[in-house]
């Protein structure tokens, strides 16, 4: 399951020469905005369809399932599940995840794991005919991130839950900075998979400097080497708390002024990155840039130079949820797989793999466990890896550093229109 | 079956304009209409589209997006200009001096087109990168100066595009150059033309029809590109009109005003490509 960490350098290079690290889910294709590019294309008919056959959401009946909560039933013995890419434990020579095998034969639940989801917006793209037509979606769990997961339950397109009752491990093992999220009070319609934060990444060879704060990403002197995100979500949020101002309190005058500080930065912006900012940062084309932790983390396998902070005005910590799409034939099934990805020892599984920011603190020690066994086994160079994946601030933050990261803010569909034309004119003209 | 076809010989043309005919009008006429219908509408996403017959979009997009619009036209025609300074000493060579190595030149050529074109441009990002090998190598004996780049400006953009079309532009030269029998430019020679006049009278004017195709065939989708743009460009000042087109699709959700853009671009591409061929088919009368 380890192994893909121990590839050649040269199979790791070309790897990230095409896709910008491997791993990660997101070096690969996390878009909110401008999509992966080839499935930008392929998503222009739904998008059209969806624009000319729908009406507005939840205009059918919105209870599909009775307008109450689920769970508490009987699991019907299967579960489709869409998930972003290589983003759960996978054995590199059978394909085969031993999470999933180890609930299938648990639960004789089977798991129907698919690697659909590429993009917040354009997966919601493929669902949102169906849930504003009060249909089943054909999914009976999918993974969006935070905003998207207020933005569906604004819409009413998640199903709610007792999550003390379905998913006891989650109240039982989760970090208290995962409950209550003010994307979805009580957790009633979500749990986190993974999460991760978006702050600065350098490469201090090139800035000659440390770099702390967002003043720097400012700073006229690295005019052509400074990346940002296309992302507006993660861009202006950095922006508003340079500006003194939480996102989720921001206001349309705190979002004017962000946008003010970002256009007059914009000149000395070598681009507004996706995923390829990675690529650029590895390649020494950035010098600093914004970026999402779990890429930092490998990419430091290749330059352990490279650093990642979390502005001293503050970060983001955004979390991507397993939620429970609106009218899905299995949704107790769903609740049983929630409920065992929470144990410890199969979030560190996970954990072991994947690299992100892991929601259950206990699994640190089991990792760690995990390192010690494969170093008494003469492993050596596992044991290393799953050190440095147990010790990494990146996968484990500290306290101090937790305090400093902020949400998403929620944001209501004209919120959303102003961000989006605002920054906009700052990316494209 | 057979007879009634005999008795309706005009039919069998129509018959075989059938496959191609429904092919298009369920993947480009049918599309077409709905790109118009939802260019007029108007809403959002959350309480829905509604036709109005918001034909107001238009001049909204045109006024909003012009610089955007004329950039693309701009990379489109240097894009094309180079093609064919590039594309027509290939042909020719291939065509004229290629003897038995033609077809393994021609399959030169088209060798690029084994690769994914997103690996093909990705890969440019490595030749080009600030640090990169080509960069790299000549900032480290000094002839460039450390800040200087390549990536993120226009002059990367447009030598992807240009990159990436250049095989569509030798190709229908090869084909109209190959066809020209040598024997007219000897003929040409015999009547004291010099080889450039021989070249100005003769070949270039029986090899139009290619650069008519070649150009049309570089132009149309080098307008239309967005993928050159965002990764070889991804600045303001090297966005092109694709690309607004998907951030209003994708991003914004904006769905009326991306469908007004790739309307107005389409129907714009289309009159010019009518006065280009007018005035291209009078050249050819006057030569």
């Amino acid at each position: 399951m380890r192994d893909e960490q121990r590839d050649s350098s040269i199979e790791r290079a070309i790897a990230r020469a095409f896709n910008g690290g491997r791993y990660s889910r997101r070096t690969f294709l996390r878009r909110a905005g401008k999509g992966a590019v080839v499935a930008g294309s392929a998503l222009t008919l739904p998008a059209i369809l969806a624009a000319c056959g729908i009406g507005p959401a939840g205009s059918g009946s919105p209870t599909a399932s009775g307008g109450g909560l689920v769970g508490g039933g009987e699991p019907a013995g299967t579960l489709i599940f869409a998930n972003w890419p290589l983003y759960i434990d996978q054995d590199e020579a059978t394909g085969e995840s031993a999470t999933l095998q180890q609930f299938e034969e648990e639960t004789e639940i089977a798991v129907d794991y698919n690697e659909a989801i590429q993009d917040n917006q354009e997966f919601f793209g493929t669902i949102q005919p169906a849930l504003a037509g009060s249909q089943d979606t054909g999914w009976d769990m999918i993974v969006p991130t935070d905003w998207m997961v207020g933005k569906m339950i604004s819409l009413g397109y998640l199903e709610a839950f007792d999550v003390a009752a379905s998913v006891p491990n989650f109240v039982a093992n989760a970090a208290d900075t995962y409950k209550n999220p003010s994307y979805d009070p009580d957790n009633a319609h979500s749990v986190p998979w993974q999460s991760g934060i978006t702050g600065i990444a350098y490469n201090p060879e090139l800035t000659g400097r440390e770099i702390t704060s967002f003043a720097d990403l400012l700073d006229p002197e690295f005019e052509g080497r400074v990346g940002m995100f296309s992302e507006v979500r993660d861009t202006c949020s950095l922006a508003l708390l340079h500006n003194g101002v939480q996102p989720k309190d921001a206001v349309e005058a705190d979002v004017r002024a962000a946008m003010d500080v970002l256009r007059e930065q914009a000149p000395l912006v070598r681009g507004y990155y996706g995923n390829e900012y990675a690529q650029e940062l590895a390649s020494g084309s950035l010098a600093l840039t914004m970026a999402w932790s779990g890429d930092v983390f490998q990419l430091q396998f290749d330059n352990p130079d490279l650093r990642f902070v979390v502005p001293e005005a503050g970060g983001i910590l955004w979390v991507d949820n397993m939620t429970i799409p609106k009218g899905a034939q299995h949704p107790n099934d769903a609740l049983a797989f929630m409920d065992f990805v929470f144990r410890p020892e199969v979030a560190a599984q996970i954990t072991e793999y994947v690299n992100y920011i892991c929601p259950v603190p206990g699994s640190q020690e089991i990792i760690q466990t995990h390192a010690q066994e494969a170093a008494d086994g003469g492993d050596q160079e596992t044991a290393d890896y799953l050190t440095s994946v147990a010790e990494s601030e990146l996968v484990f933050p500290s306290e101090e550093m937790l305090a400093n990261l902020h949400s998403y803010k929620v944001l209501t569909e004209d919120e959303e229109e102003l961000w989006n034309s605002l920054f906009q004119e700052i990316t494209q003209g | 079956m057979a007879a009634w076809l005999r008795r309706r010989r005009g039919l069998i043309p129509y018959l075989f304009l059938l496959p191609g005919g429904l092919w298009l009008v369920v993947f480009f006429v049918l599309p077409m209409v709905t790109m118009a219908s939802v260019a007029l509408q108007e809403g959002t996403l959350g309480t829905g589209f509604t036709f109005t017959f918001n034909i107001g979009v238009f001049p909204e997009v045109l006024g909003r997006y012009d610089e955007q619009f004329l950039r693309s036209l701009l990379y489109a025609l240097v894009v094309t200009i180079l093609t064919m300074a590039i594309g027509y000493p290939m042909a020719y060579t291939i065509a004229f001096r290629g003897g038995r190595y033609k077809n393994v030149l021609l399959l030169l050529v088209i060798l690029p087109f084994f690769t994914s074109f997103i690996i093909r441009t990705i890969s440019w990002k490595f030749i080009l990168a600030d640090q990169g090998f080509v960069l790299g190598t000549l900032k480290d004996i000094g002839l460039l100066d450390d800040g200087f780049r390549l990536l993120a400006t226009p002059v990367a953009v447009i030598s992807g595009i240009t990159y990436n079309y250049l095989p569509f532009v030798v190709l229908p030269l090869y084909v109209a150059l190959e066809k020209i029998d040598p024997r007219l430019v000897e003929a040409a020679t015999d009547l004291y033309a010099s080889r450039l006049q021989a070249f100005l009278r003769v070949t270039l004017p029986l090899s139009i029809s290619g650069v008519f195709a070649g150009s049309l065939l570089a132009f149309i989708p080098a307008a239309g590109d967005y993928i050159n743009a965002e990764l070889l460009g991804g600045t303001r000042e090297t966005t092109m009109i694709g690309n607004v087109v998907q951030t209003l699709y994708l991003t914004n959700n904006d769905y009326p005003q991306a469908s007004a853009i790739s309307l107005i671009l389409m129907v714009g591409l289309i009159i010019g490509v009518v006065i280009y061929t007018r005035v291209l088919r009078g050249q050819e009368l006057t030569v």
